[in-house]
């Protein structure tokens, strides 16, 4: 195949961390002042360098890419020669409204992916421009990596570039994630959902004779999972149900007819929507009025957060309502592949200690099929 | 525009072509032996399921031929009006005795055996418990019923007792389901173990031990008998179409088990019963397995060398401790090679590839077959060690 690659590089991305700074957004002249030394670039040389050293037998990829730090300079560096510069930055500094231009320029050469190297800020960056377009995939060497569309590291990233140009993974939704800066240099830690980009992700295989194996679609698994959750709804038609936020829940919900919002809670009564958007006051308002309650989550971005990370809304008092065992998850397979874990981060011990305490629970990945997974409430 | 009714029989199949997914179909046009002549070229066979070589048993074959003899050629109905012959009834007893079981119940084959009784098991407000690399065949079992179902990671106790701990609370009925020998890995369910957790439980247990069947176990009794269990799993089903050297598939359990699922099972009840050369065969297979242990210690003898030798080239044979030896070679394409390979040079074994097992895991599935003899034993070996230096694998 003769796949097109975006190229973006963001090059201060990474250098708030070791200095102190949860991020560069807005205050790298003082990571400069602290001490920090860029990273991105040489993450990037990284991942090419692997990625052509294992796995190019035959160099048919065309790049697409910023001239200088941007891009150029890292492709460059790990040895690629067929390089297009559609975006020229090479007279000034650069920031993050070079990278939405940069965007729009590799867009209109019609690639098949970008692949960025930075954080969530980067990524958040890139999603506002190509949104649902096209996949993105990310070389992590930012600060803040909650997104889904990072792989784990450099090694893991260039094989993934390997078999998405092979055709061998398929593509799927995935979470863009960042914390509210502002918010958190004021001592307030919320990170948010900013929406669902496309990633790339492994398939979901599926027996159909007795040695041979089809790959099954992201929205194919998520049509069982609406099966699973319609179910639910009609044989708890009494029950309020709570819908989480992210990419999952609202395709089911939106395949049900609910008109749901993509990154609120939104509650449901005998399959019918009641209010959109709600914030904890609004939730502990209607759980004071209905008798019984339960709570739809996915796991969110690349650590798996069903709790704690863009649904802040389901505080610990909601949750204590709610009941820990009125919890359902649902995750296609292939999410769940890439997040072993469901983690829980309630911001009160003594909930995340009953999480603690019932170690695993059972994750809907399919019609009335469900496995175990492990619950994680700390070292992450 | 009137639509093409057809069209997409072609369409379809032509694209599994284009993906290279289509089966290609070997004719065999000889027996199934480890000698055999295949799309015109002799080779020897190490990807059948006919373990003890016992469908060229001169006394299964005589069964067969006797019991045509006798009641003809067909049965003439399903087993429940008119088609239920002294021969199968026969078969039932002769394996009930022989597996230590108060019954045993014939199916037309393990996957209607599958698919017909698990969904009469488990309904609606049930569980069923899943070992996650269970046979594709218990997996359209359990689709066609309205239970809830669980997967737990491969052969895994501490998750599936989480499982059951979880499903406790919640279900009415708990079944839970796994492959005795499993067919890619050659690995055993510790049915020990599960037994044990599902009376801690009080679920039920049902084991697809078609790979285990006549293999392991004294004489070949199967998985019950391999742990000491015998009697103890309250499903035990498998098949006569591996080492037996017939076809159908067989249940072995409690009378109420058996009272039970002949009235229950759709797939018993609505296909025509074995014709009585099977049974024939069926007897004479069991019978066998009784009086003739040789097969059984030929064919782990085997294994054993096999392995021992296999292992000592620097192939990697994974966590089989059955006659399933997979060859690890990792790479898909590689294995595919391996393969062909392998056939150019007078061996006819399966590649296994990607998705069927992970991606760095392909390999060439060798069944070992008790009728293979030193000789060709020799023979296979110095062609894995020269294509594996070939191809750089050891």
């Amino acid at each position: 195949m003769n796949s097109k690659i975006g190229f973006i590089i963001n090059p201060i991305a990474g250098m708030g961390g070791r200095v102190g700074l949860k991020g560069t957004d807005n205050v790298l002249k003082e990571a400069i002042k602290l001490g920090a030394k860029p990273v991105a670039t040489k993450k990037a040389a990284e991942t090419l360098k692997e990625y052509i050293t294992k796995y190019l037998t035959k160099d048919d990829l065309q790049w697409f890419t910023c001239s200088g730090e941007m891009g150029a300079d890292g492709l460059k560096s790990a040895g690629i020669k067929k390089i297009e510069v559609v975006y020229d930055v090479s007279d000034r500094k650069t920031s993050s409204e070079d990278t939405k231009n940069l965007c729009k320029k590799i867009l209109e050469k019609n690639v098949d992916l970008i692949l960025f190297c930075g954080g969530d800020g980067t990524a958040r960056d890139i999603f506002e421009i190509v949104n649902k377009k096209i996949p993105i995939l990310g070389i992590p060497a930012g600060v803040k990596m909650h997104s889904g569309v990072f792989g784990i590291n450099t090694s893991a990233t260039a094989k993934m570039l390997h078999e998405f140009v092979n055709g061998t993974l398929a593509i799927g939704d995935v979470e863009i994630m960042d914390l509210d800066e502002e918010l958190y240099r004021k001592g307030e830690w919320n990170i948010r959902l900013f929406g669902i980009a496309k990633g790339i992700v492994e398939p979901t295989y599926v027996q159909v004779g007795k040695t041979i194996y089809e790959s099954v679609s992201d929205d194919d698994l998520k049509n069982e999972l609406t099966e699973h959750i319609l179910d639910e709804l009609e044989k708890s038609s009494d029950c309020l149900f709570l819908l989480g936020p992210g990419g999952t829940i609202d395709y089911i919900a939106r395949k049900i007819g609910l008109d749901k919002t993509l990154l609120g809670i939104d509650a449901v009564y005998n399959k019918k929507l009641i209010a959109n958007d709600v914030n904890e006051e609004g939730i502990l308002a209607l759980l004071e009025k209905y008798n019984s309650a339960k709570v739809i989550l996915s796991p969110i971005g690349a650590q798996g957060f069903i709790l704690g990370r863009g649904n802040l809304q389901l505080s610990p008092r909601v949750i204590e309502k709610i009941g820990v065992d009125n919890i359902i998850v649902v995750s296609t397979p292939s999410k769940l592949s890439s997040t072993p874990f469901i983690r829980v981060d309630t911001g009160d011990k003594k909930l995340d200690q009953i999480f603690a305490e019932k170690e695993f629970m059972m994750v809907v990945i399919g019609y009335r099929l469900s496995r175990v997974v492990k619950i994680q409430t700390n070292n992450f | 525009m009137k639509r093409n009714a057809t069209e997409f029989l072609k369409t379809e199949y032509q694209d599994l072509v284009s993906k290279n997914l289509d089966w290609k179909i070997r004719i065999l046009e000889s027996g199934s032996a480890p000698h055999s002549t295949v799309d015109g070229k002799n080779i020897l066979m190490l990807c059948s399921n006919n373990y003890l070589n016992l469908s060229n048993h001169p006394r299964l074959i005589k069964g067969a031929i006797d019991a045509a003899k006798k009641y003809g050629a067909g049965s003439g109905s399903v087993r429940a009006i008119a088609g239920t012959m002294k021969i199968h009834i026969d078969v039932e007893k002769k394996l009930a005795k022989f597996k230590h079981t108060e019954a045993a119940l014939l199916y037309q084959t393990g996957f209607a055996a599958n698919a017909g009784l698990i969904p009469q098991l488990a309904g609606e407000g049930d569980v069923i418990i899943s070992d996650e690399l269970n046979h594709g065949s218990i997996i359209d079992g359990v689709r066609l019923c309205k239970a809830d179902r669980a997967v737990y990671k491969h052969r895994d106790m501490g998750e599936l007792e989480k499982v059951l701990k979880e499903a406790d609370k919640k279900y009415r009925r708990i079944l839970i389901i796994t492959d005795g020998v499993f067919s890619m890995d050659g690995d055993i369910a510790p049915m020990d173990k599960i037994v044990k957790l599902a009376n801690e439980f009080g679920a039920m247990t049902y084991v697809d031990d078609a790979h285990g069947e006549g293999v392991i176990g004294p004489d070949g009794r199967g998985i019950g008998a391999h742990f000491g269990i015998e009697g103890k799993i309250d499903v035990e089903m498998g098949t006569f179409s591996k080492a037996y050297g017939v076809v159908g598939g067989l249940v072995a359990g409690s009378k109420d088990l058996y009272n039970f699922a002949l009235n229950k099972s759709r797939t018993w009840l609505l296909s025509g019963s074995h014709p009585p050369a099977v049974s024939g065969a069926q007897l004479a297979a069991i019978e066998v397995l009784e009086t003739e242990p040789q097969h059984v210690q030929n064919l782990w003898n085997n294994t054993k060398y096999f392995k021992k030798e296999i292992n000592s080239m620097g192939f990697d044979t994974g966590g089989s401790e059955t006659p399933i030896t997979p060859v690890m070679v990792g790479d898909s394409g590689k294995a595919k090679e391996l393969s062909n390979l392998l056939f150019e040079e007078g061996i006819f074994a399966l590649p296994i590839v990607f998705p069927m097992v992970a991606r760095d895991k392909a390999r060439i599935r060798v069944m070992m077959n008790a009728g293979l003899n030193q000789k060709d034993l020799d023979f296979a070996l110095e062609k894995f060690e020269k294509l594996g230096k070939k191809l750089k694998i050891i």
